[in-house]
């Protein structure tokens, strides 16, 4: 096939392709009603959502989130009231996650990067280990790919602090974004050879001489916890 | 007198391993009802707390702080517990636990009931919630003990705390 | 964030044990809601009280497995960095089943697939720079539909449909945005599946799962 004709294929799949590929920054939370009618959910769950999303802006939480989470809950035909639940507890973190955002020193911080760090916390990373990827990142935009690699290396069954510690040096050490996004593949794949997360975790710690890895680490008021400090196998449906 | 935390740490690492005996009968019994709390079920809990302890030792070289064992031995076993409640989350069929729970609604429920009826609601907390929660309320742990203990600021545990308790108060209404 | 059911702020202060306010300064809980909270109370006293304790059997357990170490293993300290900058490689017999498959399968490439043994997923050039084609794959050899559902276009169960080719295997690719994206299938469009062969699988908040992948400008390396 010759470039000219598989461009234009390429094309007609992008058109083709309803994807919501661009960021819905800024929309605001009066957006928020209007989206969640378009999708058919009903009048008195939109209000729900709708003061949940507006209470949560007073607070400096980005709505847009909360309403593709709103979205994403009715799509799969959760209960209304499962999904305020959830909804809830999504902008609570939210909450925590810009506090922890703010405190890594990323003061005005985008709602991508914010939601990127709640689903970061939700899949177990702390605070303190959020604002160390934030401190870290060499720009505002490395933040979020930087807290959803070090979220999906733990959620592979690495502890937390190892995956933080394996982002944050990655990012200290200037390694380009490329890099950093590949290594969840790059897990997968050597759990797919038979490597245990343990040994997963050891392969991809940076050399720090006598010091160990995490030595850079701020805000630790607990010591150390060890290695492979996770499930025997990584997590599978 | 009791030997303290960082005394027996350093026999064990010197190679007295018998003495690792009196951290784990100590930890059972502050963190026990904490694991049992979280993880909801008996066997499950104590599969992770054992788990936990072996893993404990094995890293027990890596511990900076031996006079603060049980601050480190508490994020091991913290780990290890919402492992085994993640895991577990995919099988439980909540559904069927909301029904069971809806036509005992009119019978005259017994102490037991009521503790599964507990069980049932927490279950449909998030982790960090019925984490909050069984600190606070089964455990009765202060606030500043909670942050010292999960290493998150007890405002953030205050928020997690109350939303527990109205998740809780509406999944529980009809229970007298 | 109030609504009917949530504690007022006095009823929350009383739960935490707080001193209670003066009377008649209005922050008090009513009697309603202090009987709600106190029911609350009782109920994880119960909850509490009925706990069957951890058995010191479990200590002996661990005594065990700490005898059989014999001693506490060593700290092995730094370890190496070991992953190089690599093109990420599609095997050749993905390749091969790529072109059987009745599913359209485009790649851009800048120059034509290297002859030999590996051909590469190559970062597409004319479309936006940060975008690169991934393939999605459930092996569903039972399935009527299957779709997949997610972050990149709204959850919606049936803009995405797979096409299904050899032995059952159902397939789209699909151009996404570099960074973080968490979907599911959506199987004879009342089935929300997990991709077993995504990155990781978390909480989706609903009680369910959802499947996470994190694409890279190389695409996704799929073993």
């Amino acid at each position: 096939m010759n470039g000219r004709r598989m461009r234009a294929l390429v094309l007609a799949v992008l058109a083709a392709v309803p994807a919501a590929l661009a960021a819905q920054e800024g929309a605001g939370a009066g957006n928020v009603a209007v989206r969640l009618s378009a999708r058919g959910l009903p009048g008195d769950l939109v209000q729900r959502v709708q003061r949940i999303a507006t209470d949560a802006a007073a607070h400096g939480v980005p709505a847009e989130p909360i309403a593709d989470k709103a979205i994403e809950g009715w799509a799969k035909h959760v209960p209304a009231a499962r999904i305020v639940a959830a909804l809830r507890a999504f902008a609570d973190r939210m909450t925590e996650a810009g506090a922890a955002v703010r405190s890594g020193g990323l003061a005005r911080a985008p709602g991508s990067v914010i939601a990127a760090a709640a689903e970061a916390m939700g899949g177990g990373l702390k605070p303190d280990e959020v604002s160390s990827v934030v401190r870290a990142a060499p720009t505002a935009e490395e933040v979020a790919p930087g807290l959803s690699v070090a979220a999906s290396l733990t959620a592979q069954g690495l502890a937390s602090r190892q995956a933080v510690t394996i982002v944050v040096d990655a990012m200290v050490h200037k390694r380009p974004m490329s890099q950093l996004l590949d290594l969840p593949s790059v897990a997968r794949s050597m759990h797919d050879q038979g490597m245990s997360p343990g040994e997963i975790g050891e392969k991809l710690l940076p050399h720090h001489g006598d010091h160990g890895p995490g030595g850079e680490h701020h805000g630790d008021r607990n010591d150390r916890p060890p290695g492979p400090d996770h499930p025997a196998s990584p997590v599978h449906p | 007198m009791e030997p303290s935390d960082g005394t027996i740490v350093r026999r064990v690492l010197d190679g007295d391993v018998e003495q690792y005996r009196f951290l784990v009968e100590r930890y059972r019994a502050q963190f026990g009802r904490y694991a049992l709390g979280l993880v909801g079920d008996r066997d499950a809990a104590q599969d992770a707390m054992q788990e936990a302890f072996i893993r404990a030792f094995d890293a027990l070289a890596t511990c900076r702080n031996p006079d603060r064992f049980g601050a480190w031995f508490f994020r091991i076993l913290a780990n290890q517990c919402r492992n085994v409640v993640a895991r577990r989350r995919d099988v439980v069929d909540l559904d069927t636990v909301e029904a069971a729970g809806a036509d005992r609604a009119d019978a005259v429920v017994d102490r037991g009931e009521l503790a599964e009826r507990l069980e049932a609601a927490l279950a449909r907390l998030t982790l960090e919630q019925r984490e909050a929660f069984v600190m606070k309320h089964v455990d009765g742990r202060s606030y500043e003990e909670m942050a010292e203990l999960l290493g998150v600021g007890t405002d953030a545990l205050k928020m997690r705390v109350y939303r527990a308790r109205d998740t809780l108060r509406e999944l529980l209404e009809d229970v007298r | 964030m109030t609504d009917g059911r949530a504690f007022g702020p006095g009823t929350q202060r009383y739960l935490d044990g707080e001193p209670s306010p003066a009377l008649g300064s209005g922050a008090e809980p009513s009697p309603g809601e202090r009987a709600a909270a106190d029911r609350l109370i009782a109920l994880a006293r119960a909850y509490a009280e009925g706990l069957e304790p951890v058995s010191a059997a479990m200590d002996e357990a661990v005594m065990a497995a700490v005898r059989r170490r014999g001693a506490v293993p060593a700290d092995r300290g730094a370890w190496r960095w070991f992953v190089r900058a690599h093109r990420v490689s599609v095997r050749p017999v993905w390749m091969a089943a790529l072109a059987a498959a009745a599913a359209l399968v485009v790649w851009l490439a800048p120059r034509r697939p290297a002859t030999g043994t590996r051909a590469e997923l190559v970062v597409a050039a004319a479309s936006a720079a940060d975008t690169v084609f991934v393939r999605f794959e459930l092996v569903a050899p039972a399935a009527r539909s299957v779709a997949v559902a997610g972050s990149f276009n709204g959850w919606r169960p049936d803009a995405l449909p797979m096409v299904r080719g050899a032995a059952g295997i159902w397939s789209v690719t699909v151009p996404l945005p570099i960074g973080e994206h968490r979907y599911e299938f959506v199987v004879d469009q009342t089935r929300w599946v997990t991709d077993p062969t995504a990155h990781a699988q978390v909480d989706d908040g609903f009680g369910g799962r959802n499947s996470v992948i994190i694409v890279g400008p190389k695409g996704l390396v799929r073993s």
